[in-house]
């Protein structure tokens, strides 16, 4: 099933702008590699999911996934078909934004090889460009 | 062993100088400590970087000023890949100084013949040691970690000077059975979740009404 909130505040959100870099969410905190986002976007609760999924398959319980992001905001629209107005639509799907910076997945117990093979998988299901880092030095 | 860095005085200070600096290939740092001035440096990149990446704390620094110092924060640009700022204390070699230190792994677990998985939790620990015997890092063996046991901060070997800062009792690393996730029904996928406070809204309109 695909990630969403238990309990909101709102059940719409405005749509906001993706402004500067992540200074929040950076740093590769759980893991020793990490896909870190390039660009900003909204990532699908179902592209994480997919992501993850990639992922658990090529490591088989060798290695730890850590997702470090997750859909908070919800995305609205209207059905087909249907005519101008009558207020917002409903919403649809879930999705986490990410700026560029923000740490998406971490990974830790396998070779620095097995998780740039890993990653590379699971870039192909990102909507947005990313890169392969590791732990920053202490 | 320390490391020397070639400092040099720093006169001009704010944004767009710093940011000339920077694109020179050096990187702006700040001395300060045992209630002397501050004095604003510039170090080369290349220089701090390596001595970063090498996990050194206490360095010797020449050029403008001579000391002996310790490495007190590193500022990192949004992406993690460039050092922005440097902040530098004065210490001497038998002053005691609190310092984060890196954790690494070394060894086979038998636990994971056993089929479990190594998870390294906590990958720094704080300690308290004389400046001139700072380690660079701490290794922790797990040749004898087996399944379902866990090694903790008290049990890592610090110097013999050190103490531990860090919660003795906190697990650094552990070997537990891999936790497979099952996916859910896709019929839950359409539920929405419960708005805060919608609940209680609509009862008070119905107890009005």
């Amino acid at each position: 099933m695909a990630l969403m909130p238990k309990r909101v505040k709102h059940r719409k959100s405005q749509r906001g702008h993706i402004k500067g870099n992540a200074t929040r969410g950076n740093r590769v905190v759980f893991g020793d590699y990490a896909l870190q986002a390039m660009q900003g976007g909204w990532i699908k609760a179902q592209t994480i999911e997919a992501g993850r999924i990639a992922a658990q398959q090529y490591i088989r319980g060798e290695g730890k996934l850590y997702v470090r992001m997750f859909p908070h905001r919800s995305i609205t629209s209207t059905p087909l078909e249907t005519r101008m107005g009558k207020g917002k639509g409903e919403p649809e799907h879930w999705v986490a934004t990410v700026k560029p910076g923000t740490i998406m997945y971490e990974l830790s117990g396998v070779t620095e090889e097995q998780a740039r093979v890993c990653f590379a998988r699971l870039a192909h299901k990102m909507p947005v460009r990313v890169r392969f880092t590791r732990r920053r030095p202490a | 062993m320390a490391d020397v860095l070639n400092v040099s005085k720093r006169e001009a200070l704010g944004t767009s100088n710093t940011r000339r600096l920077r694109n020179a290939g050096q990187i702006p740092a700040v001395l300060y400590g045992h209630g002397q001035d501050n004095v604003n440096l510039a170090i080369p990149a290349i220089e701090v970087e390596s001595a970063i990446r090498q996990g050194t704390k206490v360095i010797d620094i020449t050029g403008a000023v001579k000391d002996s110092v310790l490495i007190n924060e590193v500022q990192w640009d949004p992406f993690g890949s460039e050092v922005l700022h440097v902040d530098l204390t004065r210490v001497s070699a038998d002053e005691a100084v609190d310092v984060t230190l890196v954790v690494e792994l070394r060894g086979d677990a038998p636990g994971l013949k056993q089929g479990g998985v190594v998870e390294h939790l906590v990958h720094e620990i704080e300690i308290q040691c004389p400046a001139g015997e700072i380690p660079d890092g701490l290794s922790v063996s797990v040749n004898e970690l087996n399944l379902n046991e866990s090694i903790t901060a008290g049990e890592v070997e610090i110097p013999a000077s050190a103490t531990l800062v860090s919660p003795a009792d906190q697990v650094i690393v552990q070997c537990t059975e891999p936790v497979e996730v099952t996916d859910e029904e896709e019929g839950a996928a359409s539920v929405e979740p419960e708005v805060i406070g919608r609940k209680a809204e609509d009862e008070e309109e119905g107890g009005e009404s």
